[in-house]
């Protein structure tokens, strides 16, 4: 695998900057259109008074007020916290799983993933059922009580930490497991001889040698629990940044939370440089790759027990949501209470989602359209598409050109994992509402949410997923031998004809996977999905689902039975994803 | 090899067309009837199964009545708040502002033909600028309503009576959905009115909605409010009268602000039993149905709807007596809508206020082709209750109405309060809990009400509010800036103020723990 920099030692050719330039050039204005934009707008109107003028009133008023100060610091506790947690969780696991070999490891380690396959809405019904006063997780625990225990109610923070932490683990452990796949065994092997005890050669070599997978990990961890809106909402703590912001968001007539989104995206930028302050990224450790692969130690009997064990408990606790969604979905209405299972089972939640017009196509008199899941279908393909596109065009120019601003390519195409979603879908919306205001009827439907919100929906859903294809699209390129392009081109093969018939297939199998990933996000997406579909007919499925959720009575059920479904769907796409990349799904989870 | 990398694939394609595989194999419901030719649209924050009802019945009325059958297009915000804010953002960009000359109509088109749903205090505070009159055929609205109030509440927009801006199409009721087993666990009898959910055994245990977020918590608040208000004003008139005195403004002024006061302490021990404040309106009844909460303020319909579907024993309804308003549930038609647009709109009205469409608030799921469930809402016309055959709800609110209902004069305050509320105890809930919580652990059962007491006495007065409203409403006419600004400063020193309250008296609670020691 070649780093970044190492083109420069092949001297690709004569590297055509003008032609990169261009293309650096069109990126950067893509990037300018669709994250640069919206962010600006969202921002711009904490800056601004209703008369348009320039003021730093609301940002001072953030600063003075203590209880959005202390929603800010709780928010960086709870992601850090979290952080802490994943990766006390994953290490253990990605040290077992890279050293030893035992009976299950396999099947153990693939279930380690399952958590990621958690869709978004559905996992808090699970959840709640779960852990409501009177249900399975108190019955265990005393059965006794007339009370119950109020879970949701008294142990809110921890819960959000715990929760955040089960669910986020799997970035740290796959990027960890690369990192330690990649470690060069004589090192280890030079230390023992030097006499290191075991703890010595995991703290002195291992450990630091682990640092860029545990950058890539974990700082991914530290913004997205820093920016998490859905879990805080689920166990109702309502006193941190992102809650604090969702709420004020949809109060009528003030810039304030405007001026929040600016101080939540400022602290999300201090976090990044300060895992990469603490953990650093340097290249040359992440090009570190081994000569000589390390071969696991074969455990037997008591200790390949001993090894098996984390696993089966992490799996055992971070599945209790899927458990939960799924016997959500089989359970009679309220039939879940008072007892460890559903006292009455039925797939009738499934049979309704199925009849739903909502969901599935429907062609009657009322309603003629594609219902929530072609629509999906539909949004997230043509994303994909439009977003591979634009990755590979990303990718090339950060591994293969020799433009200086390359790493600002890199780093933007990144950028939308540091943003919280609601940001960047309340910038949609404010656009479209701008040329609302400017153009009036007149304004083009593509650009108009209420009358044909399907373009932005596209638009949106591309720029959100597209770090996924850009890391998978780079990792294929790095992997991709420079040579083979030079001898195709030695042979008077022109660049285009390289690109398409050398280097194209070659990376067919990552682009495949970024992309399949990308298009299965999409498909779940969330804040964007909330805001920008208006009315029933453009809806995409996690509206259809929350909208489903809402009914009074069986709505969490019928949530359930399509969230089962969205977790096999996410669960297959995952599999999918780690054969095409031989077991390297670590290089799609980094920040 | 190849197999099995790319085996997963074929895996993940078969289960994202498995939906409609399954449905292909069992068959998708059809129609030979053609598609709809004409269409309306229509925001709105009714739920789902509302919103079908009443497009599935609006259409087969109108293709009788008029040949044609009606698609209608509905723009679904996230609640009340949603609802308004993306109105204020359409019509602001056409120019229309509240207090405004309107401009030209021709020149308007939000692309939204009707609002409906989400409360009279909503339409007639804050989208009124955006309604244009309602124009039925003679005689529709007055046979429909032929009282304009009901206890005191305008069933249609009572300033323009002849052309209203506004129609109320469904009342609404407020009261407690409680967890008949939570309270039998309790020990305790079942909730009858406000003042029972400050009972102490129910710490943690009540579920309460955001006001800034859902309207009808608000309003719930705001009927407490309101009748410590209205018990003021009596217990004042009786002392008139004992003592021969005449009234005079300034007493009667100060009364009120004295049930004010007692309305915001009784809403402060409310809040000090919540569990949390929620997000969504209906979450608070979700809650009591799982158990997860003893009891909830809550919207009528919500809480029947959710007992039907789990059982009485999970879920009841009650109105407090003589302390739940009614208030109607209105429709309206958008400025700008014109031509055959608005013809559509107000036949909309029409069939909402016309005899079928009442009915259908409340029938059986099995007295209608168009429901699957029943609404259990109250239809707005009176002359509907003599027939309640096929009902699912056999009350008839106009004939339970008490004499007491939200009174308008009383509302100014109602948008400030709010600001307060959510200052109060949404913002400091942990300090408001962590001083209640303590205090409930004294062994003292004296000195447990007394602070209790001092904890409810929240330091602000009406006269406060209503000053701090009139100064924003003398900035929002200078310019909204200062206005927006002067809101955010107000709100801040508010909760910071609040929270020195709460703290002071936990402070206390925890001295005493510290001398006297806990409950054993």
């Amino acid at each position: 695998m070649m780093a970044s920099g190492e083109s420069k030692t092949f001297g690709f050719g004569r590297p055509r900057l003008g032609a990169q330039q261009a293309l650096g050039l069109l990126l950067l204005v893509y990037f300018a259109l669709v994250l640069g934009w919206p962010i600006s707008s969202v921002i711009a109107s904490g800056f601004q008074t209703a008369k348009g003028s320039w003021t730093l009133a609301y940002l001072s008023l953030i600063l003075r007020d203590p209880l959005l100060l202390r929603g800010l610091l709780k928010a960086f506790a709870i992601s850090l916290a979290t952080t802490f947690t994943a990766v006390a969780i994953a290490l253990p696991l990605a040290v077992l799983s890279v050293k030893f070999e035992f009976r299950a490891k396999r099947w153990l380690s693939a279930m380690t993933l399952l958590p990621m396959v958690l869709p978004p809405f559905v996992g808090a019904l699970g959840m709640r059922m779960l852990l409501s006063r009177f249900g399975p997780l108190t019955l265990l625990i005393d059965s006794d009580s007339a009370l119950g225990i109020d879970w949701l109610g008294q142990l809110r923070t921890l819960g959000v930490v715990v929760t955040e932490a089960l669910g986020l683990y799997p970035i740290v452990l796959l990027n960890l497991q690369a990192s330690l796949a990649n470690l060069d065994p004589d090192g280890e092997r030079a230390a023992r001889n030097l006499g290191a005890s075991k703890w010595q050669l995991f703290r002195r070599i291992t450990l630091p040698l682990l640092r860029p997978g545990l950058f890539a990990g974990s700082t991914l961890v530290l913004i997205w629990s820093f920016t998490e809106l859905g879990t805080p909402l689920m166990f109702q703590v309502h006193d941190v940044a992102p809650v604090q912001l969702y709420m004020r968001m949809s109060e009528i007539d003030s810039p304030l939370p405007h001026a929040l989104v600016t101080v939540m995206l400022f602290a999300s930028v201090l976090l990044y440089a300060l895992g990469r302050l603490l953990l650093g990224r340097s290249n040359a450790a992440q090009a570190t790759k081994a000569v000589r692969v390390s071969v696991p130690q074969t455990l037997q009997g008591a200790r390949a027990l001993a090894a098996a064990l984390p696993f089966v408990v992490v799996v055992m606790l971070s599945l209790l949501p899927h458990v939960a969604v799924v016997l959500t979905s089989l359970s009679k209405t309220g039939a879940w209470y008072h007892s460890i299972l559903p006292r009455q089972f039925t797939t009738v939640h499934y049979e309704k989602a199925l009849q739903d017009p909502l969901i599935m196509p429907s062609w009657t008199a009322q309603h003629q359209s594609f219902g929530a899941i072609a629509n999906s279908i539909l949004y997230a393909s043509a994303a994909t598409l439009f977003g591979s596109a634009i990755a590979l065009v990303a990718a090339f120019l950060i591994v293969r050109s020799k433009l200086r601003w390359r790493s600002l390519i890199d780093t933007l195409s990144m950028m939308p994992l540091a943003v919280p979603g609601l940001v960047l879908a309340f910038g949609y919306l404010s656009i479209s509402v701008h040329f609302k205001h400017r153009w009036g009827a007149q304004t083009p439907a593509f650009l108009d949410a209420q009358q044909w919100p399907v373009g932005l929906l596209i638009v949106a859903y591309a720029a959100r997923r597209l770090p996924y294809v850009v890391r998978s699209a780079v990792a294929g390129l790095e992997q991709t031998p420079v040579v083979l392009e030079h001898a195709a081109q030695n042979l008077g093969s022109g660049k285009a004809r390289t690109w398409l018939k050398v280097t194209l297939p070659l990376l067919t199998a990552h682009l495949l996977a970024g992309a399949l990933l990308a298009f299965t996000f999409a498909l779940l997406e969330v804040s964007d999905s909330l805001l920008l579909a208006q009315t029933s007919e453009f809806y995409p499925i996690t509206k259809a689902i929350w909208e489903l959720s809402q009914r009074p009575g069986d709505g969490a059920y019928v949530a359930s039975a399509l969230g089962t479904w969205a977790m096999l769907l996410l669960g297959s796409s995952l599999l999918a994803v780690g054969a095409l990349l031989n077991r390297k799904l670590g290089t799609l989870f980094r920040a | 090899m190849r197999v099995g990398r790319y085996s997963f694939l074929a895996i993940f394609a078969l289960l994202l067309f498995t939906p409609f595989l399954v449905r292909a194999w069992v068959g998708a419901p059809t129609s030979d009837a053609p598609p709809a030719d004409l269409e309306l649209r229509v925001i709105t924050p009714h739920t789902l199964d509302i919103r079908r009802a009443f497009e599935a019945a609006f259409s087969d009325w109108h293709r009788r009545r008029f040949g044609r059958s009606v698609k209608i297009v509905y723009l679904i915000p996230q609640g009340t708040t949603d609802m308004v804010r993306y109105l204020r953002d359409a019509y602001g960009a056409e120019g229309v502002f509240s207090g405004a000359p309107a401009p030209d109509e021709q020149r308007v088109h939000v692309g939204i033909d009707v609002v409906w749903g989400g409360g009279d205090v909503t339409f007639e505070r804050e989208i009124k600028a955006y309604l244009k009159p309602v124009n039925l055929p003679a005689g529709v609205l007055q046979a429909a309503l032929p009282e304009p109030d009901l206890a005191g509440v305008a069933l249609y927009d009572a300033k323009t009576p002849q052309a209203p801006r506004w129609v109320g199409v469904a009342l609404s009721s407020f009261g407690i959905a409680y967890n008949p087993d939570l309270f039998k666990r309790l020990n305790r009898p079942a909730p009858q009115t406000w003042s029972d959910l400050t009972d102490p055994s129910l710490s943690g245990l009540l579920a309460l909605a955001d006001p800034m977020r859902s309207g009808s918590a608000a309003v719930a608040y705001m009927i407490v409010v309101q009748r410590a208000m209205a018990d003021a004003e009596a217990a004042y008139h009786a002392r008139l009268e004992a003592s021969g005195e005449t009234s005079n403004p300034q007493q009667l002024q100060s009364a009120l602000a004295q049930g004010y006061h007692a309305g915001m302490s009784l809403l402060v021990r409310i809040a000090a039993n919540a569990r949390y404040f929620t997000e969504s309106g209906s979450r608070p009844c979700d809650d009591v149905g799982q158990g997860d909460a003893a009891a909830a303020m809550a919207i009528d319909f919500y809480a029947r709807v959710l007992a039907e579907e789990l059982g009485d024993e999970r879920v009841r309804y009650i109105a407090p007596a003589g302390a739940s308003a009614l208030t109607p549930d209105p429709v309206a038609v958008l400025f700008g809508t014109l031509g055959e647009r608005e013809v559509l709109a107000n036949r909309f009205v029409e069939f909402l206020l016309s005899a079928d469409g009442q009915r259908l608030w409340n029938l059986r799921a099995d007295a209608s082709p168009y429901l699957k469930r029943s609404l259990r809402r109250l239809p707005i016309r009176r002359d509907v209750y003599r027939d309640r055959s096929q009902w699912a709800d056999d009350t008839d609110p106009f004939a339970s109405a008490s004499g007491f209902n939200l009174r308008q004069e009383w509302m100014s305050s109602f948008r400030d309060s709010r600001d307060v509320w959510s200052a109060a105890w949404i913002e400091n809930h942990d300090a408001l809990r962590d001083a209640y919580t303590t205090i409930l652990e004294l062994s003292d059962a004296g000195l447990r009400e007394q602070l209790i007491a001092k904890l409810s006495d929240l330091p602000i007065e009406l006269t406060e509010i209503l000053s701090y409203k009139q100064k924003r409403d003398e900035l929002e006419k200078q310019g909204k800036e200062d206005s927006r600004l002067f809101q955010a400063n107000q709100r801040a020193a508010w909760a910071r103020r609040f929270r020195e309250h709460f703290q002071e008296i936990g402070a206390l609670a925890h001295s005493a723990m510290d001398t006297q020691g806990a409950v054993p």
